[in-house]
């Protein structure tokens, strides 16, 4: 136990030395949401519709930058290595890697899309389901983004993201739908419990993925 | 029975034993795959009965359903492999997904253009955001992950590992996404066959059509063993079986 609380702290460490880690994303998802009225309409009907899914899909690509993080440090500077080497719980291991990448690239977009109510329209009885639907939804998109960083270590490829978004589809689209649910009148919480309930089948099953993908690095 | 099964499936493993069987059996299958897909498209185009409603567009069924069914059965044997591959290390397990990818993708992309070629007369539009089409879109977009995967590993059997962690997590996300978009938007015409219950065509549009299925089954059998062959002989060809076969012909 003592270990993983180590190799947490030291992730905490790692990120929070390294601004761009957090900062990328957010000035990533502030740039995009700002160029959406200047580039489609700054018509407020305009926008009040098209804003759950420009947010979503805002969020889903400013991951994009950071999946990266995830292991590729790691990689470079052969501590992943020692891990490997170390026969310990790899999974638990990825896991606390996820949820800190998650902390520092997810939870800051996922406060500032607060701001979209001043600068998309954005209703304010959606903003319930919004933050619900992210809080819920990033982290099976980060599981992704460790999958694909783990299979496209070192490597400068197109097949990250491009097994990343398809696999990340039926989130965005259960995210974007609970908001417009809410939106409608009608009630969100089921696509809240299908979101809750990809989570939970899917944790499992990419954490072992992931592992065996960052083993095959080191044969 | 049941020794017989599993002397068979440890003999697949061979790589001699395959590429002397599927030598003999290549010629047999690819001539009846192109018989069939050869009658079936005959018996479809020119001797079916026009249909009611669409008029002789729908004709475009004896290629559309064939390529569609064969993508998604071709993908689901892939992740049987995939598992095989990473449980038993089965080396035939990672050639036959590496040959049969670009085949499921070239039929996947012959569904969707078949598709928007059938929907342009009868639904106005090339293409739709509609369910069927969203997922079998994610399934091409699946094949050439898998694809684009091959090429970035150095090593043969890494290569193979990823691609079988890529196509199983695939086929666990496939039935979300089918689940999901279903509940987005749907539009497409319910499946007109079906093996249990009463399928929704007449029996004079559907015997062309079981036909061209099983012409179009059956070409991908053809397809796979060739491409299979040939990768078997691009891996193995400094191994000494491989030689000695090759020098005596």
């Amino acid at each position: 136990m003592i270990y993983l609380i180590k190799i947490l702290k030291k992730e905490f460490l790692i990120y929070s030395r390294k601004s761009s880690s957090f900062i990328s994303p957010v000035v990533f998802f502030l740039i995009s949401i700002s160029l959406y009225p200047i580039g489609i309409s700054n018509d407020p009907d305009i926008l009040k519709n098209l804003a759950p899914g420009l947010i979503w899909i805002t969020v889903l690509l400013s991951t994009l930058i950071s999946f990266q993080n995830i292991f590729s440090e790691d990689y470079e500077d052969g501590s992943i290595e020692l891990l490997l080497a170390s026969r310990q719980n790899l999974s638990l291991i990825v896991l606390i890697k996820i949820f800190v990448n998650w902390i520092f690239s997810c939870l800051p977009i996922i406060i500032l899309s607060v701001s979209s109510v001043f600068l998309l329209y954005f209703p304010q009885e959606g903003l319930k389901p919004l933050i619900i639907s992210l809080l819920i939804g990033t982290p099976t998109i980060c599981l992704f983004g460790a999958l694909a960083g783990a299979l496209s270590l070192g490597k400068n490829s197109i097949t990250g993201p491009a097994l990343m978004l398809p696999l990340s589809l039926p989130v965005l689209i259960l995210g974007t739908q609970a908001i417009n649910y809410s939106l409608n009148g009608i009630n969100f919480s089921s696509n809240i419990l299908l979101l809750t309930a990809i989570l939970v089948f899917l944790l499992p099953i990419i954490l072992f993925a992931s592992v065996g993908a960052l083993k095959l690095h080191f044969n | 029975m049941f020794q017989a099964l599993k002397n068979f499936y440890h003999k697949l493993g061979s790589f001699p034993w395959f590429y002397k069987i599927s030598g003999k059996v290549i010629p047999i299958v690819g001539f009846f795959s192109i018989l069939l897909i050869v009658i079936s498209s005959i018996w479809g185009l020119f001797f079916s009965p026009t249909d009611a409603v669409q008029g002789d567009v729908y004709r475009i069924i004896y290629f559309h359903v064939p390529a569609v069914s064969v993508s998604q059965v071709i993908y689901y044997s892939m992740s049987v492999a995939a598992a095989v591959f990473l449980i038993w290390r089965m080396k035939m397990a990672g050639v036959y997904i590496k040959s049969l990818a670009p085949i499921g993708a070239a039929f996947t992309f012959i569904g969707l253009l078949s598709g928007a070629i059938w929907g342009q007369p009868t639904w106005g539009t090339w293409w739709v955001w509609d369910a069927r089409l969203t997922s079998t879109l994610v399934l091409f977009l699946f094949y050439l992950a898998i694809i684009g995967m091959q090429s970035t590993f150095a090593s043969r059997k890494s290569a193979d590992t990823a691609v079988s962690i890529i196509t199983l997590v695939g086929v666990v996300n496939l039935p979300i996404v089918k689940k999901s978009v279903d509940w987005w938007n749907t539009l497409h015409q319910p499946a007109s066959i079906s093996i249990s219950g009463e399928s929704s065509i007449s029996s004079e549009m559907l015997i062309p059509l079981l036909l061209s299925i099983l012409g179009v089954y059956l070409f991908v059998f053809f397809t796979g063993l060739l491409f299979m062959r040939a990768e078997i002989s691009s891996r193995e060809q400094n191994k000494e079986w491989f030689k000695k076969l090759s020098s005596n012909n």
